[in-house]
């Protein structure tokens, strides 16, 4: 008996057959050594396949982190559909590979590449990064150094490989400021399409890299680093950014004004593995009201824009309609702040409950929590609840301007007990300004509250007991903030308060948690970095270091070392105070917010005074500028 | 549970889709079936989801040309429709054969047939590798099970294979227990031949169906 001919016909016949190629051939042999492989083959389904005859502008959108975080993220999705809408623009995918893969991929000399055609990176004419956080910079370069391409925009001379960036990183792109062609300030929705139209046009034309560069600079939201010089003084601060060939000496962020008719996806490339957030997530607002004066995030998006209830209930209902997920998740900044949230949730009930879907709140916040509320996302489990007060004491929210009372979160936990929950989980921060030990130790006074209140409660669940968890995050002062100025509680500072969170621990009911002060270091460093920071990114680059976010793959040493190489400091960028008269490498950045306003703001902290929110009053902090939002429809 | 109807959804799983876990490829199940609009039944209880379920499930890296799971529907629905349906909403390497009313419980399974594609420049010295390693007495592979490893004779489930050199490779077909009894994953002869023979080639494997105790299809 022989073996039969047709069904030995094995994968890779039947994808030729199908005429389908979306991973690289020869890493069907590295696949099976590799930790979830299904990461690197593609084949979603509503992933968008062109026919390379009718594109015109290829653009590889890379994740720096790996699939299942870079498949979770809202803005791959809002871009890559914008992007795709086009019948001339391709937009794919690429996330960063795991070691364990990247070795495989080494090993076997097969290159970055896109998960849509299978390409490598190196054929495109934009490679485009989303920059989320400061330690998923080595990911950009190691990414760069898989696709053969070469790191420092100098050394790319044509017009084409056009290395650019976008998302809340690049309002400080400095420590990256060699390696990208341009970056995107603010909202890239239209912006990005906007450049993207102008290389097509450079391409026609025949010009040079250089002049689709100057021309872009031209376009508001465009910084083209290369055309600004950077001059310091003596003692390694910025004295001045010049701009040169004509472009403007300060670059304005974009902002969409009107959120409905804004470009939002109405599918996306389903995920065949498990991801983090699997689900449907639909963007109800951008911006915050709050100020809380840590957030970037807070001042980065303002003004405050809603969409409406029509808008949200139809991308909702589009969304569930393509891709078959059964959970909505409403994002945003800070979602119980949207207006008419309960009018929402009742609009969506009208047809969420009979196909079976859930929906869910990404964040919640201490002082509107309701078992109204509670009843409308009936995806939240009873096992845990998580809020954020920041700080222990009211004086240190009050600096940080987290206007949460103790008398509102006990409301809340009691009303939490009452409605059965039994697992509360609060988040803090160590390392704010002004901090003394009286505060630290606050959190866990306020986790012993928590617990007291429990006991307290009459209709508390019956057997059950309480569990309190207190997560301390080190504080990193971030520009565009209040705390832009201020020096970084140092690594010995903040393992001290560390320490006593750990050992002054009062109760079996209450767990005390930490994160790393070295990775705060880090971060802190890159966050408020300069130019010369290039150099120390290229060697840690050399020392074989990326996936920073990721504990196995962190080694503090190895970044010490490439700091010392390159003759630089890590505390002058963390841990200095800067005085008020100090420039920044990113003032010439302008994200509607002004540094007035700001060091007004700083100025409140240190006097323990908060500001009112957006809907309360104007405090008139410049986001006014972009006409948009509720600095103009009133609050 | 009223009237409802079992079907079998036969398919295949091939190519990117040999590459993830059977849970995600329930829950990508789950979403198809949830956008075909058929009228599937949902069990009943705090957490409604649609009710599936599924024959001996593949190893993750091995393609499945006919495969199979039952779903219920809650209406009358053409078998011919659902399965177009279905086909329409499932990524590209998940692909719908067709839609039957089952015929035998998927306890009656036992046996999957599979075939091993093993690269190799000399394919005839990798079979001769292959049989004397089978002409010991016993084979025996470690088993790496939730209790730990354990040592178990591989030698009687693969005596009967078929095999064919062609260039580059030498394909072979097993039919291997596969079952609620019981299964023996066909990579174990390639753990066989790393730890006896020092050998480590390539492989892809397919399964190409599931049988019954008599050897017939499932159907």
């Amino acid at each position: 008996m022989g073996c039969k001919e047709k069904s030995l016909n094995t994968m890779g016949e039947i994808r030729k057959e199908k005429g389908m190629k979306m991973y690289p051939e020869e890493l069907e042999r590295a696949l099976l050594k590799v930790q979830k492989p299904g990461r690197y083959v593609g084949g979603e389904a509503l992933s968008v396949v062109k026919d390379k005859k009718d594109v015109e502008v290829r653009f590889a959108f890379c994740f720096p982190d790996i699939y299942e975080i870079g498949m979770s993220h809202m803005g791959i999705k809002i871009l890559y559909g914008a992007f795709n809408r086009v019948p001339y623009f391709w937009c794919e995918r690429v996330f960063a590979p795991w070691v364990d893969m990247e070795a495989e991929m080494t090993a076997r000399g097969v290159s970055l590449y896109a998960l849509e055609s299978g390409d490598p990176v190196k054929d495109f004419d934009f490679i485009g990064f989303t920059l989320q956080y400061e330690l998923s910079y080595t990911n950009i370069l190691n990414m760069l150094k898989l696709a053969g391409i070469p790191l420092r925009s100098a050394d790319r001379t044509e017009l084409f490989n056009i290395v650019v960036a976008g998302g809340p990183c690049a309002c400080n792109p400095e420590p990256l400021a060699d390696f990208f062609d341009l970056f995107f300030l603010g909202d890239g929705e239209e912006v990005d399409l906007e450049v993207m139209e102008l290389y097509r046009q450079c391409k026609k034309e025949g010009a040079s890299k250089g002049e689709f560069l100057r021309r872009a600079s031209q376009i508001q939201g465009v910084y083209v680093p290369s055309l600004y010089d950077v001059d310091y003084h003596p003692d390694g601060t910025v004295k001045s950014y010049t701009p040169k060939e004509g472009v403007p000496a300060t670059v304005r962020k974009c902002s969409i004004n009107d959120m409905d008719s804004a470009y939002f996806p109405d599918s996306f490339p389903v995920p065949m593995i498990e991801v983090v957030h699997d689900r449907v997530s639909v963007e109800v607002l951008r911006g915050c009201i709050r100020g809380c004066r840590f957030c970037q995030a807070g001042f980065l998006y303002r003004p405050f824009r809603e969409k409406s209830i029509e808008t949200i209930d139809r991308q909702c209902r589009d969304l569930c309609a393509s891709t078959g997920y059964d959970e909505i998740s409403l994002s945003s900044l800070s979602t119980s702040d949207y207006s008419r949230l309960n009018e929402l949730l009742d609009r969506l009930h009208t047809w969420t409950e009979q196909q079976k879907v859930s929906l869910s709140l990404p964040s919640l916040r201490v002082d509107n929590f309701s078992p109204e509320l509670m009843a409308r996302v009936n995806s939240v489990r009873k096992s845990g609840l998580t809020f954020a007060p920041e700080a222990g004491s009211q004086r240190l929210r009050d600096v940080i301007n987290k206007n949460v009372t103790q008398e509102e979160l006990m409301r809340t936990v009691t009303v939490a007990f009452r409605e059965g929950w039994t697992r509360i989980k609060l988040y803090f921060m160590i390392g704010l300004p002004t901090e003394t030990m009286e505060d630290v130790l606050a959190i866990l006074s306020l986790g012993q509250d928590v617990v007291d209140a429990f006991y307290q409660c009459k209709d508390k669940p019956k057997g059950k007991a309480v569990e309190v968890s207190l997560s301390a995050a080190a504080f990193v002062p971030k520009p565009f903030t209040p705390f832009q100025w201020f020096g970084q509680d140092t690594m010995e500072v903040l393992r001290e308060k560390q320490r006593e969170l750990k050992s002054k621990n009062p109760s079996r009911r209450v767990s005390v948690s930490y994160h790393g002060a070295e990775t705060s270091f880090l971060e802190a460093a890159f966050a408020r970095g300069d130019r010369r920071l290039c150099a120390v990114l290229e060697k840690a680059v050399e020392y074989g270091l990326r996936m920073d976010g990721w504990d196995e793959c962190f080694d503090f040493d190895k970044w010490m070392e490439a700091f010392a190489a390159c003759g630089l400091d890590p505390a002058f960028y963390a841990s200095r105070q800067r005085g008020f008269d100090e420039v920044f490498p990113w003032d010439h950045l302008d994200y509607g917010v002004t540094k007035g306003f700001l060091m007004e703001e700083c100025r409140r902290a240190y006097a323990a005074k908060t500001t009112p929110n957006c809907r309360e009053k104007c405090s008139g902090c410049g986001a006014g500028c972009f006409k948009g939002g509720i600095c103009v429809g009133g609050r | 549970m009223g009237d409802v109807k079992n079907v079998r959804i036969w398919f295949q799983k091939t190519g990117a889709a040999k590459y993830i876990s059977h849970l995600d490829l329930t829950r990508c199940m789950a979403r198809a079936l949830k956008l075909s609009g058929l009228p599937v039944w949902y069990t009943e209880g705090f957490n409604p989801h649609i009710y599936m379920t599924f024959s001996m499930p593949l190893s993750l890296g091995v393609s499945g040309l006919r495969e199979c799971m039952d779903i219920r529907l809650t209406e009358e629905a053409g078998l011919e429709e659902a399965a177009e349906k279905l086909r329409h909403y499932l990524p590209q390497d998940i692909s719908v054969l067709s839609a039957a009313v089952p015929e035998d419980p998927f306890d009656a399974i036992a046996y999957g047939d599979y075939e091993l594609r093993l690269e190799s420049e000399a394919p005839e010295c990798l079979w001769l590798a292959i049989q004397e390693l089978l002409a010991q007495d016993a084979v025996l592979v470690k088993k790496h099970t939730k209790k730990g490893e354990k040592e178990v004779d591989i030698k009687p489930h693969f005596t009967q294979m078929e095999h064919k050199a062609m260039p580059g490779w030498l394909a072979l077909r097993a039919v291997l227990p596969c079952g609620l009894q019981g299964s023996v994953n066909p990579s174990l002869l390639l753990e066989a031949l790393s730890e006896h023979k020092n050998l480590r080639p390539y492989v892809e494997i397919t399964r190409t169906k599931l049988l019954k105790k008599d050897f017939s299809d499932i159907r």
